[in-house]
């Protein structure tokens, strides 16, 4: 049914959650598999998103609506595909705004698109401390830690965090990536971090490029 | 002896005036911890006491040599007197409003006693506080937050940011209903002795398209600087080269603008008919950088013909002094002008 699942694919791009909601039911209505709408229309719509964004086509507004939408056909089919032994996620990723940052916005988009790329996502939300991310990283075993900051006043909160994985013994096991406004390559490599991304789109490929 | 005082030399690059040499301004915060530390006036007592917040801002001209003193060191006073919930941080935290709590732009008021909120009325008597100090010795900036960055601030970031594309005309009435307060803020500021108000608004390229300045903040800037009727200096972080010239239709006296933007483009766009000042990078620079690297910074944006030298935004609240002092040695070094 490669029909609808183009128009779900669109629905998303066009950050058009109703339609999203609707053709995804459709879809199941019609016996189309869970795993192929998620594989098939979600994935690749959220490729295209993160590609209007490089391009400077989309901007924030139109990635959060986006985003918005892939959630609302993906909420409907994590139930369904839960078990099935053909969903293999990219990996484990645990995500946070670090300590003394409220700013939500931009780890939401990566977390968004980190799902959007069939990762799972073990979000912590904001304002969480080094011991926070280490007891998570305990708990899940994850393949990534990412990490935001908005603010200048807030990003050595990433270095922290990153001793933190150290001292507790960890930090070999995951990759580190981290990202905000602030923060650039230079800084990324002063702290030890394994990748920095510039935007959400960008982080998408740097974690599909640190776990592969 | 200098020929011209602090003010003096602010106000007159400001406008595009001739200086005796290029002026160094704190359009947004310069609080570090080490300030704190030496005025005895910290994070985050300072931002409901104008007293302290004085104190605090004071080291700006009295420490770091700045020709100007800017007392309103977050981006949430508004944000707390229009009723948002607030974390007010510590030391070495900035301050952020923690709730949004405006669903509908009807639904906005601003107080009748919004000046006397304590988090607005602490920078008021700080501005008269440091006026006072000061006479007409060292400039005394204001700043207050634009009808964009006050919607994030009472819709949420996330919702106004949907709103402009599924409901513009919702998101235009919250800017609508916001700017009396933007207005009423710059206005007692200027009675309370500021020689110039930083407008902040967030219509950042890292997130929106030029168009949306244009087409939802620009004539509200417009209308804001032909009310004011006073020096305003627009602060806009990020990248903002395809808003420029927008920026520059608006009436601003002047920009303050980020390192992400080429000072010599910045120049070229605006084309006298704005100044601009800035754009010494914060995280790379100032706060991780050497003296050095920060002359370097100041002699391109004073090669580029910027009127003030500036850190692009609040700087870290542990950016070492001696990098922020190496702002006005190399204005000193590099920015003589002839009279």
């Amino acid at each position: 049914m490669p029909g609808v699942l183009d128009e779900i694919k669109q629905a998303v791009i066009d950050g058009n959650a109703g339609a999203a909601k609707e053709l995804t039911n459709k879809a199941l209505a019609a016996k189309v598999d869970a795993l192929e709408i998620f594989q098939v229309a979600l994935i690749p719509a959220m490729d295209e998103v993160g590609r209007r964004m490089q391009a400077e086509e989309y901007y924030i507004p139109e990635v959060l609506l986006s985003a918005r939408a892939m959630r609302t056909s993906s909420e409907i089919l994590k139930p369904l595909i839960a078990g099935n032994p053909n969903m293999k996620p990219a990996g484990k990723v645990v995500i946070g705004t670090v300590r003394g940052d409220l700013h939500d916005i931009g780890k939401n988009l990566v977390a968004m698109m980190l799902e959007g790329a069939s990762f799972e996502i073990s979000d912590l939300g904001i304002n969480v401390t080094p011991d926070q991310f280490v007891a998570k990283v305990n708990e899940v075993k994850p393949n990534l830690v990412a990490l935001s900051a908005m603010l200048t006043t807030t990003m050595m909160g990433m270095k922290e965090t990153i001793e933190a994985l150290k001292q507790a013994g960890v930090r070999s096991s995951v990759k580190v990536m981290v990202g905000g406004a602030p923060v650039n390559q230079r800084f990324a490599d002063e702290i030890g971090a394994d990748g920095y991304a510039a935007d959400a789109a960008t982080a998408a490929n740097l974690a599909k490029s640190l776990v592969a | 002896m200098d020929a011209m005082t602090p003010r003096q030399r602010f106000m007159a690059a400001l406008h595009n005036r001739a200086v005796d040499r290029v002026p160094v301004a704190s359009p947004t915060s310069v609080a570090t911890v080490e300030l704190m530390d030496a005025t005895g006036a910290f994070f985050p007592a300072v931002h409901t006491d104008g007293e302290t917040m004085a104190r605090l801002a004071a080291g700006g001209h009295d420490i770091l040599g700045f020709d100007t003193v800017a007392p309103i060191f977050s981006i949430a006073q508004e944000a707390a007197a229009l009723g948002c919930g607030m974390d007010w941080g510590r030391k070495d935290w900035m301050p952020i409003n923690t709730t949004s709590p405006f669903a509908e732009p009807e639904d906005v008021r601003i107080p009748g006693d919004y000046l006397e909120k304590p988090s607005i009325r602490a920078c008021l008597d700080a501005i008269g506080i440091l006026r006072h100090r000061y006479g007409d010795r060292v400039a005394v900036i204001g700043k207050v937050m634009g009808p964009w960055t006050l919607s994030y601030h009472a819709r949420g970031v996330q919702e106004f940011l949907m709103d402009t594309v599924l409901d513009p005309d919702k998101a235009r009435r919250f800017l609508e209903v916001l700017m009396p307060a933007s207005l009423l803020f710059a206005r007692a500021q200027i009675e309370a002795g500021a020689d110039a108000i930083v407008i902040a608004d967030h219509c950042t390229g890292d997130m929106v398209r030029a168009q949306n300045y244009r087409d939802f903040l620009l004539p509200l800037h417009k209308v804001m600087n032909r009310e004011l009727s006073f020096p305003t200096i627009l602060h806009c972080c990020g990248k903002a080269l395809d808003r420029m010239e927008y920026f520059a239709q608006a009436g601003f006296t002047s920009y303050h603008f980020e390192s992400k933007n080429d000072p010599r483009e910045s120049m070229a766009i605006v084309n006298g008919r704005m100044t601009l000042m800035g754009n010494i990078n914060n995280p790379s620079t100032l706060l991780k950088g050497s003296p050095a690297d920060v002359e370097r910074e100041a002699r391109a944006a004073i090669d580029a013909g910027v009127q003030v030298l500036a850190p692009e935004c609040a700087v870290p609240l542990i950016t070492p002094n001696r990098n922020l002092q190496a702002i006005v040695q190399a204005a000193a070094a590099f920015g003589k002008k002839r009279l």
